[in-house]
């Protein structure tokens, strides 16, 4: 964006646009399109699942088993409160409230911090058991089960992608965090943490369908 | 920028109270979410829990992402990506759900060939002139390719083999055997290019290699009860021995639709 930036969220909006409400809108709108983009990107994950589902019906509720819901849980719980801390985030920073927007952003960073700790720890106790994705799949028990494997290769790769995003939400905080502490938000100009907000929302958004799907079946 | 200031409407403010309402009840909806899931509720616990999901996401949606609090705009350009996903979703079972052929590893077997109904044989593993018959037939659609109308190993795709497909009509240069169960064996496991054909139900497997014995020297050996136990079956019990896959393997559905 070709405009400069000054203190306490006083900013000049860039030429092509009427004012700042203007451009404030625009850049909600095409992240809005670019969710659109991401919920196309998840579907494809989601309609594998549903064919898994729907061919191997036994094989899901077999290999779900081994996913630990209480874990599962926990991280949706985490995530939700990340998402109110991000909403008090944005609401401080349209009230021109640097120091609340560090906190609260600190506060979301720690949630996703959380959340990637369980993550860590229940993808190290499926590899250690060998549920793996596929071929690699060596977990005695589920060896009978036909297609178990496939189960594996749709979790990991379902749960790997959210947590890139989660990861990649982490490196957005830190950034915007930054720019909240040089004051650079306020009640006229606090585009970049309402993006932040939405991007992360969609984030939890996403772990809202997971958690039922993937670690509650039945 | 002051001329333009009369433009730049009030933006909402989440007010402390609407987001702590919102977490609680997101946090009730979640920790009801789990007590579902633990409660057998039959066929309804799948739409529930899809219900409950969708009550938290339109929470999300309309208060902490705003929606609620401002022009529909975002809010219909959001809704069309469900309306894409749901005809992405439609139109895969459509296909996938309605398909007379079964695809197995990027082959097409023709839905007359497996859908062989309940079984005609009772023990298949046992030679008679109706499954030698009902073999013939299927040569014909599967294994002329390669093997060639009379089962001398020279059909149009024989010449880019390597090693060439055998020449059922001399009883030398078998590397399985010409014995039944052999020949069983042979089109269930496969053998280098010769293509495996585990997914014919056993009976019509049964009846391929009674019907490829017959394209030889006849052959007095005959399969004893050890090599039938080889392969998978108990010759006091009725049934194929060894089971087909019926249903559409997985990688193969995958591989169609990664293709298109
Ligand atoms: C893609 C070409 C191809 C098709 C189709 C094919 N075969 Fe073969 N088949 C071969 C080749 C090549 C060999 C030789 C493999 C070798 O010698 O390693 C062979 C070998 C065999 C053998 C001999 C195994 C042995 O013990 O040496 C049998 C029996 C056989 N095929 C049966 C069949 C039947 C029955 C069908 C139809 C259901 C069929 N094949 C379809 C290529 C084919």
């Amino acid at each position: 964006m070709g405009s400069t930036t000054s203190v306490a969220g006083q900013r000049q909006h860039a030429h092509h646009f009427k004012n700042g409400r203007e451009e404030f809108e625009a850049c909600k709108q095409g992240m809005w399109i670019f969710l659109v983009t991401e919920v196309l990107f998840f579907s494809g994950l989601f309609l594998a699942y549903a064919i898994l589902r729907v061919f191997y019906p036994e094989m899901v509720a077999a290999a779900h088993h081994e996913l630990d819901w209480k874990m599962g849980g926990l991280n949706t719980v985490v995530l939700l409160i990340s998402s109110w801390t991000m909403a008090r985030a944005v609401s401080a920073a349209q009230r021109g409230q640097a120091q609340k927007v560090v906190s609260f952003l600190l506060a979301t960073f720690i949630c996703a911090g959380i959340f990637m700790c369980v993550k860590y720890m229940e993808y190290s106790h499926k590899i250690h058991e060998g549920l793996l994705p596929g071929s690699l799949f060596s977990f005695k028990d589920l060896l009978s089960v036909d297609k178990v494997g496939l189960f594996f290769s749709v979790y990991f790769v379902m749960t790997g992608i959210h947590g890139l995003h989660v990861l990649i939400g982490m490196g957005l905080i830190l950034w915007i965090m930054k720019r909240a502490s040089r004051n650079e938000f306020g009640p006229n100009y606090f585009t970049p943490v309402e993006m932040l907000g939405l991007y992360w929302h969609f984030v939890d958004l996403v772990w809202i369908y997971l958690f039922p799907l993937l670690y509650l079946v039945s | 920028m002051s001329h333009h200031d009369h433009h730049e409407g009030h933006h909402h403010v989440l007010s402390d109270s609407t987001a702590l309402k919102t977490i609680l009840a997101l946090l009730s909806l979640t920790v009801i979410t789990v007590a579902i899931a633990r409660v057998d509720l039959g066929v309804l616990n799948f739409p529930v829990a899809m219900f409950v999901a969708s009550v938290k996401a339109v929470i999300v949606c309309s208060i902490f992402m705003g929606l609620k609090y401002e022009n529909r705009e975002n809010t219909v350009i959001f809704s069309t990506s469900l309306l894409f996903m749901l005809i992405f979703f439609i139109l895969t079972f459509g296909d996938l759900l309605t398909r007379g052929d079964v695809y197995v590893k990027g082959q097409i077997i023709p839905a007359e060939l497996q859908a062989a109904g309940p079984s005609k044989f009772s023990k298949p593993w046992i030679e008679s002139p109706e499954i030698i018959a009902h073999g013939k037939g299927l040569f014909a659609a599967q294994c002329t390719s390669c093997h060639g109308d009379g089962g001398a190993g020279n059909g149009p795709a024989a010449a880019g083999l390597n090693p060439k497909p055998r020449n059922f009509t001399v009883g030398e240069g078998w590397k399985n055997g010409r014995k039944g169960s052999q020949i069983f064996g042979t089109l269930t496991k496969g053998l280098n290019t010769m293509p495996a054909f585990g997914s014919l139900p056993s009976e019509d497997r049964w009846a391929l290699a009674h019907y490829v014995r017959t394209l030889g020297p006849h052959s007095a050996e005959k399969d004893s009860d050890a090599d039938l136990a080889k392969v998978g079956v108990d010759p006091n019990q009725e049934g194929g021995g060894g089971s087909a896959e019926k249903s559409i393997p997985l990688e193969a559905a995958i591989e169609i639709l990664s293709e298109s």
